[in-house]
């Protein structure tokens, strides 16, 4: 997808002098373990050596004389606003990274400019000054198109082999880069060159992330399938107009939002919020993360978005409803705690795949193949009889008992889980017709209730005594029983 | 997190990719049952093994009724102490979920090897000892059967339909606490 990416490398600077070294920094890891790092410099700091991402203390002492201050993403955005709204003129449903970053899917507006060349240069017109324009397939590329262009926009035509040239630290996994640089692999090419298979199995889910970001494929290239209803919205019969309120319930929404799709087992990459005034004004912005959103990260942006909305043109008459639509779903992003309800565990797993076999097989060669079995149903009025047993592997014998035929007389109620190959002995005592104590291993248990008896007519003509079946229930457990003339069986464990 | 219920509810609880569940209690207190139907939702996706230590007892009805794939299931039997390691390792390799009948005499260390071989393989393991209880550190969730109580019969009538069960379950970051299901 034809991206264009607008980056204001100088955003967080305003309203610093431009003729002492300053930047603004920001919390973040870099170098030399700093928790602090730059944002934004201006350009005698560049001269003095300072760069983007390099530490807070690294930096001070490269420039000693440097003003620096925190970086306001709130103050940021609010001023960001009328940049975004203009490019919105131009193209509907800009993303917005952060303050100074936007993305611009080309794709819907194509034909109505007639061209790349064209939009582009409207885009780079309402921008203004300041602004690095980059363009190239999906996101990641256009960010990095950007970051790379100087004076000119940098078009990427082929964007496989401009983030084959781009150096390894662009995957912004700090651990990882230092492994990927100690085994050689300088440059995105170089990762992109291996096997996916590899690099997943050694790296996990963010190598494999790291792998396609190489490889060209930005998102994963089949997305989740999006559950219906996810969108949260809130209404206030009482107008919210101070920015107290409207940020109180913006954090509630949010964390509604982020818990509705913490039960889905997903995080979206995309967050529409549309706030709508008493006057029936309708604003909608879309903030975008390369990352998956969480929930202190979406609370910021939509609270920005709405201060920004508020301290900006204002919202007349207050806020009386407030919505948030995710999109972009993604499967990772969070780490599942054991007993949550979610499908998701399982769904990254590969059905397909062959090791399956290969252990079985390997199984097999341990404990001889009789001992690996499949099974099917068939009929029978016992549950020992209406499993049809094969070895794993071998096609199923035709069925002996047809299991869709009746079988009037088979045992009612639940099957049980545990069945012996052949009928076990059992201690019963009666009184009076009725079973009254079971004897389990070496003590006796009470029985507290029964059912049956259901006849068991043997096939005579092979022999076989006619039978009656008990389900006896003691506090221990309930039990499948035989009993055939004076001696009595165990036949299943309801376990 | 579980919270201890005054009602009866269905079984909360999963088999997740790379976690031990252990189920402590002698047979009748319902856990084969609640070990088969941890195979479920693996077997919408993937190969299941039960393995069967008690030489042929295990029956796959269970199993299918509470909705697992049966063309999905398959039963390894081995009793053997000495092997059951070999061929439980073996199947974790390869298969999405292992329910295992655990024969006594197999040893504390190579029980901790299966369960790093598990988190290794991504692949969920459900141990079931057949005697006694599993070492400490293996499992992420054990449940232990206290009571059972079957409701269908009536001195002769009707038959069985449901049962009630009573757990114990403690976990890594769990407080322990007691648990009725239907299951």
């Amino acid at each position: 997808m034809r991206t264009i990416c607008v980056w204001f490398p100088d955003w967080p600077l305003a309203g610093m002098p431009e003729d002492v070294c300053g930047f603004v920094y920001e919390e973040g890891r870099a170098a030399g373990g700093e928790t602090e790092r730059v944002a934004a410099a201006n350009r005698l700091a560049r001269q003095a050596g300072v760069t983007i991402g390099m530490g807070r203390r690294a930096s001070e002492a490269l420039c000693p004389i440097a003003t620096s201050k925190a970086r306001d993403l709130g103050e940021e955005t609010r001023r960001f606003e009328p940049v975004v709204a203009s490019l919105e003129d131009l193209v509907p449903r800009i993303e917005v990274v952060e303050p100074g970053l936007v993305l611009i899917a080309v794709e819907g507006s194509l034909r109505f400019y007639g061209g790349e060349d064209i939009l582009l240069d409207k885009v780079i017109g309402t921008a203004g000054p300041g602004a690095r324009v980059g363009l190239a397939d999906g996101p990641f590329a256009a960010y990095w198109a950007a970051r790379t262009a100087v004076n000119e926009p940098n078009v990427v035509e082929n964007t496989m082999e401009f983030l084959s040239r781009l150096d390894i630290s662009v995957i912004d996994r700090e651990e990882m880069i230092d492994t990927f640089r100690w085994l050689g692999l300088t440059t995105l090419g170089a990762l992109g060159e291996l096997p996916r298979a590899a690099i997943a199995s050694r790296f996990g889910d963010e190598g494999l992330r790291a792998h396609r970001l190489a490889t060209g494929e930005d998102r994963p290239v089949n997305p989740r399938p999006i559950p219906p209803h996810l969108a949260v919205e809130a209404h206030y019969d009482d107008p919210l107009e101070s920015l107290d309120q409207v940020a109180f319930s913006a954090r509630a929404l949010s964390a509604r939002l982020m818990n509705d799709l913490r039960r889905e087992g997903i995080a979206p990459h995309r967050v529409e919020i549309e706030a709508e005034s008493a006057r029936g004004q309708v604003r909608r912005r879309v903030w975008r993360s390369a990352d998956p959103f969480l929930e202190y990260s979406l609370v910021e942006r939509v609270w920005w978005q709405l201060r920004a909305w508020v301290e900006g043109e204002g919202v007349e008459g207050g806020l009386v409803r407030l919505r948030l639509d995710p999109s972009d779903l993604s499967g990772r992003g969070r780490q599942l705690a054991l007993l949550e309800q979610s499908e998701m565990g399982w769904e990254t797993y590969d059905a397909n795949r062959p090791e399956a076999e290969r252990a079985l097989h390997r199984v097999q060669s341990l404990v001889g193949p009789d001992e690996v079995l499949q099974g099917e149903r068939q009929g029978g009025r016992m549950p020992g009889e209406q499993v049809l047993w094969f070895r794993f592997g071998e096609e199923p014998t035709p069925a002996e008992r047809d299991p869709l035929a009746p079988w009037p007389g088979a045992t009612p109620g639940p099957a049980p889980a545990l069945v012996p190959p052949e009928p076990r002995p059992i201690d019963i005592e009666w009184e009076g017709g009725m079973p009254h104590r079971v004897r389990l291993g070496a003590r006796w248990e009470q029985v507290v209730n029964w059912a049956g008896p259901w006849r068991l007519l043997g096939r005579w003509w092979k022999g076989e005594e006619a039978a009656d079946r008990y389900q006896i229930v003691t506090s221990a457990g309930a039990f499948l029983v035989i009993v055939r003339g004076e001696r009595t069986f165990l036949a299943g464990i309801y376990d | 997190m579980l919270t201890a219920l005054a009602q009866p509810q269905k079984l909360p609880v999963e088999l997740a990719p790379g976690k031990i569940v252990g189920l402590e209690g002698p047979a009748g207190l319902g856990l084969t049952r609640v070990g088969l139907s941890l195979l479920i939702a693996p077997s919408q996706v993937g190969t299941v093994v039960a393995i069967d230590a008690r030489g042929g007892w295990l029956s796959p009805l269970a199993a299918w009724e509470v909705g697992v794939k049966p063309s999905r299931l398959v039963v390894v039997r081995c009793s053997n102490p000495r092997l059951w390691a070999k061929v439980c390792a073996a199947v974790l390799e390869g298969v999405a979920a292992v329910y295992a009948e655990v024969p006594t005499g197999v040893g504390e260390n190579e029980l901790r090897r299966l369960a790093a071989l598990t988190r290794a393989r991504k692949a969920g393991l459900a141990l079931r000892p057949l005697r006694g209880q599993l070492p400490a550190g293996i499992t992420h969730l054990r449940l232990k059967g206290r009571a059972v109580s079957w409701e269908g019969p009536e001195r002769g009538h009707g038959s069985l339909t449901e049962r009630q069960l009573s757990l114990e379950v403690s976990g890594k970051s769990l407080p322990w606490q007691e648990l009725q299901a239907t299951a």
